[in-house]
């Protein structure tokens, strides 16, 4: 059974339809790349399977259980969970207590009380090499940090899905490469199946994900495993534009 | 017991006013009223403090605690056997009052968010006061007096007793229990979902925060605490409730400046906002009397700019790092 999977998804926004009629199967321990420009509807995808707002269409099982309008914090409770594109951490605490609320709230047993959740902070804070900064207020932490933080905060809930958003931007060469290697590790000995998304970072996709999944103008453009994808002229084309057939024709008629 | 702690200074705070009170002459009404207003704060923080959300109506909570103590004595005088135990089913009936209505005021206006709440709320105790008014409901515009039945039911000694002592020690019973309730909260989980709700509702929702059922659990409690504010400090102590003067927006407003003026979502900030607003209001209505409002409005204008935080929220951040830390929260 797969671990999570979207039926004919659709979201529309007044007249934009954001996501159009996606399918997509995740199964356990997988780790999938989603990629795709700007607008392209992935983070209206991310909203959809964490329950932010409910599709129009469609339909989203998690498990083989249909959670299509299931709450999100009872998707949480499920095993679903996930960071922000904008970082979204509760300011006025600190990192501990960021990372504590995830653990407290978000796993699946539901009553975990406060002493242990504030360990189990401490446990993926230092997981995440976070642990020297747990008494800063987050709302003072650099972007990158706050990023960071948040997937602390999402592993404290213990997911079977964790969804990314664009958790690698804005990030040096050299800690996108330790975030992947961290990334698979976590993958490896949690068994957690990871959903990354980004833009434009290929780096990011390519050296971590098993699949990717091309979305453009709401759409699944391509589906495939990530070397293919990657090199698919189809991807290129969206990211580079196609040449137009005036510029052909000039092309041509020089040569 | 060292979470207990923090409790130290606030018990310490009504009790210097009580001994004051009790103590010195023509203290008693005083010290009452900084007491009445400190725990007004502190039952209102509750919500609004450890929400952010903002209850416009929130005196309809006071009021409804101030009618179920007028209904459970002008309706239970008569059955001496029941002694002191009438003042208890006041209180309790109080309380129940305002609960009930909080579940159903909460119930509609929690979906709503920031500003939509606030001005579903404001409509709430104004609302109320037209239809007792209009349906003639527990009395109508007349309101219920208990004198009479009080001094019935315990002579007029034991009336007299009862409104000028009993009503302001219950009142300083009521605000070191709140203040209880809110320290208990903040050691709790119920914290944690508030503080990650009042950062970010649809994050803490992602973050499997019910958020609905914390902001009820706040709501409610807020508002039972309310209830028996209201139920003493009023009925019992005035020994009449007018719906004209229960349902005034003006304690709503009064509590909403005492929370910010201390800290919201602390434990000693409302105590002393509470403090400060009352000993202000008090002082500046003797001596300008008339001009007291115009000249408080912009002394709390002035404190709020300077002090977002609150008094105690910059103190905490003061004291953060020593040991005084354990202590003001």
């Amino acid at each position: 059974m797969a671990l999570l999977k979207l039926e004919n998804v659709t979201k529309r926004f007044g007249g934009l339809t954001a996501v159009d009629r996606v399918s997509l199967e995740i199964a356990h321990g997988e780790a999938i790349g989603i990629v795709g420009p700007n607008g392209s509807g992935k983070t209206t995808l991310f909203n959809i399977i964490s329950g932010v707002y409910p599709p129009d269409e469609g339909r989203v099982f998690f498990e083989g259980e249909d959670i299509t309008r299931l709450p999100p914090y009872k998707r949480t409770h499920l095993g679903i969970g996930r960071t922000f594109q904008i970082p979204r951490p509760f300011s006025a605490a600190t990192v501990r207590e960021n990372v504590a609320i995830g653990a407290m709230f978000g796993t699946l047993s539901g009553n975990v009380r406060v002493d242990e959740a504030l360990e189990i902070a401490d446990r993926y804070l230092k997981l995440t090499g976070f642990y020297e900064q747990r008494d800063k207020i987050s709302g003072k932490l650099t972007p990158v940090e706050k990023k960071m933080m948040e997937i602390a905060r999402a592993l404290a809930m213990r997911p079977k899905l964790l969804l990314l958003d664009e958790s690698m931007a804005g990030m040096p060469p050299k800690d996108i490469d330790g975030m992947i290697k961290f990334l698979k590790k976590v993958k490896e000995e949690e068994g957690i199946a990871i959903v990354s998304m980004v833009e434009h970072i290929m780096r990011a996709v390519a050296g971590f994900a098993q699949r990717v999944v091309v979305m453009h103008q709401g759409r699944k453009l391509l589906e495939a495993p990530t070397a293919e994808a990657l090199s698919d002229s189809r991807v290129v084309d969206i990211y580079l534009g196609r040449p137009s057939e005036e510029a052909e024709d000039a092309e041509s008629r020089r040569s | 017991m060292r979470r207990f702690y923090p409790l130290i200074p606030v018990l310490l705070l009504y009790l210097v006013l009580y001994v004051i009170g009790s103590e010195v002459r023509g203290m008693w009404q005083p010290m009452a009223l900084l007491a009445f207003y400190a725990a007004l704060g502190q039952a209102f923080n509750i919500f609004l403090g450890m929400t952010g959300y903002v209850d416009f109506g929130y005196v309809a909570f006071l009021a409804l605690g101030s009618y179920g103590m007028a209904l459970s004595v002008s309706s239970l005088y008569e059955s001496p056997w029941l002694g002191e135990g009438i003042i208890l089913i006041g209180l309790l009936l109080g309380l129940a009052m305002a609960a009930v209505l909080s579940l159903a005021v909460g119930a509609i206006a929690l979906r709503l968010r920031g500003a939509y709440f606030a001005i579903a709320t404001i409509g709430v105790n104004e609302g109320f006061r037209y239809l007792i008014e209009g349906v003639k409901l527990w009395g109508g515009s007349e309101g219920i007096i208990i004198s009479r039945p009080l001094r019935e039911a315990f002579g007029a000694a034991g009336a007299n007793q009862l409104s000028t002592f009993w009503a302001d020690t219950l009142i300083y019973l009521i605000a070191a229990l709140a203040a209880l309730i809110t320290l208990l909260y903040m050691r709790s989980k119920i914290s944690y979902a508030l503080t990650a709700l009042r950062e970010d509702e649809d994050a803490a929702k992602v973050m499997g925060v019910h958020t609905t059922k914390y902001k009820i659990i706040a709501f409610i409690t807020s508002a039972a605490l309310g209830g028996l504010i209201g139920a003493a400090g009023w009925t019992l102590k005035l020994t009449y409730v007018f719906p004209a003067d229960v349902f005034n927006i003006t304690y709503t407003v009064e509590a909403i400046v005492i929370v910010l003026l201390g800290g919201a979502g602390t434990l000693l900030g409302p105590l002393s906002g509470g403090l400060i607003y009352a000993a202000l209001k008090y002082w500046l209505s003797v001596t300008f009397p008339g001009l007291q409002l115009l000249i408080l409005a912009p002394i709390i204008l002035l404190i709020i700019v300077a002090f977002p935080q609150g008094l105690i929220g910059v103190l905490k951040a003061k004291v953060k790092g020593t040991p005084l830390e354990k202590v003001i929260v």
